[in-house]
């Protein structure tokens, strides 16, 4: 799984920890998910669609290895 | 109450308990309690004389009540992947025990036989040990997890 979150936090002009708090997880959890080390939940992906305003699609994409 | 509805109550029920963590404010006080455990072991050791055993039950006993309380309250900022770090932890834990337990009597029972001819005859662990270990193992990769996470 990849993602483009790092794009959109700094389209929101968001810092990790920012985005943290208004999605309610620690800025290590964001930071894991960016780095593609973790894979969110659905609840946190849809959080995330909801404050990105985009659906959950556009910033998250299956890699060839899922 | 149909077959459906009292599996449903079942499962919820599971969950909970599956589930359950204690505040935040237990971590500190399981570290108190451990503390103290140490400090009247090494007490009741080079100090204390006599029939001391009830007080090496005692001490026994804080330690894994202070472990477990450690083992189960919440991080301070606990989200879903500390819940799946934990539950990571809780996994090797289990099996580093289970190991643990299979394979320390013969390293105990082979070493004690090198250092002195016709050393200590065989026995299994005692519970206290498997447990603290399987606690300790749970702690210290939970805590190694969340630091490379």
């Amino acid at each position: 799984m990849q993602n483009t979150i790092k794009v959109e936090r700094a389209i929101l002009n968001l810092t990790q920890d920012d985005l943290a708090k208004k999605i309610g997880v620690s800025r290590q959890t964001i930071n894991s998910i960016e780095a593609n080390r973790y894979v969110p939940s659905t609840v946190l992906a849809l959080k995330l669609s909801t404050l990105f305003n985009k659906p959950v699609n556009d910033f998250f994409k299956l890699s060839d290895d899922d | 109450m149909n077959t459906e509805k009292i599996m449903n109550c079942e499962r919820e029920r599971l969950n909970k308990i599956t589930n359950f963590r204690l505040p935040h404010t237990f971590w500190t006080i399981g570290i108190a309690i451990v503390t103290i455990s140490i400090i009247t072991m090494f007490v009741r050791a080079f100090v204390m004389e006599g029939d001391t055993e009830w007080l090496k039950e005692i001490t026994r006993k804080g330690m894994l009540v202070g472990l477990l309380l450690m083992s189960i309250s919440k991080d301070k900022e606990e989200d879903e992947l500390t819940i799946k770090l934990r539950m990571q932890s809780y996994a090797f834990a289990f099996v580093v025990g289970v190991a643990y337990a299979l394979i320390m009597p013969y390293v105990e029972f082979g070493v004690s036989n090198v250092v002195n001819s016709g050393g200590e005859a065989y026995k299994d662990l005692g519970d206290f040990q498997v447990l603290v270990f399987m606690l300790l193992i749970q702690l210290m990769s939970f805590h190694t997890l969340k630091r490379y996470r």
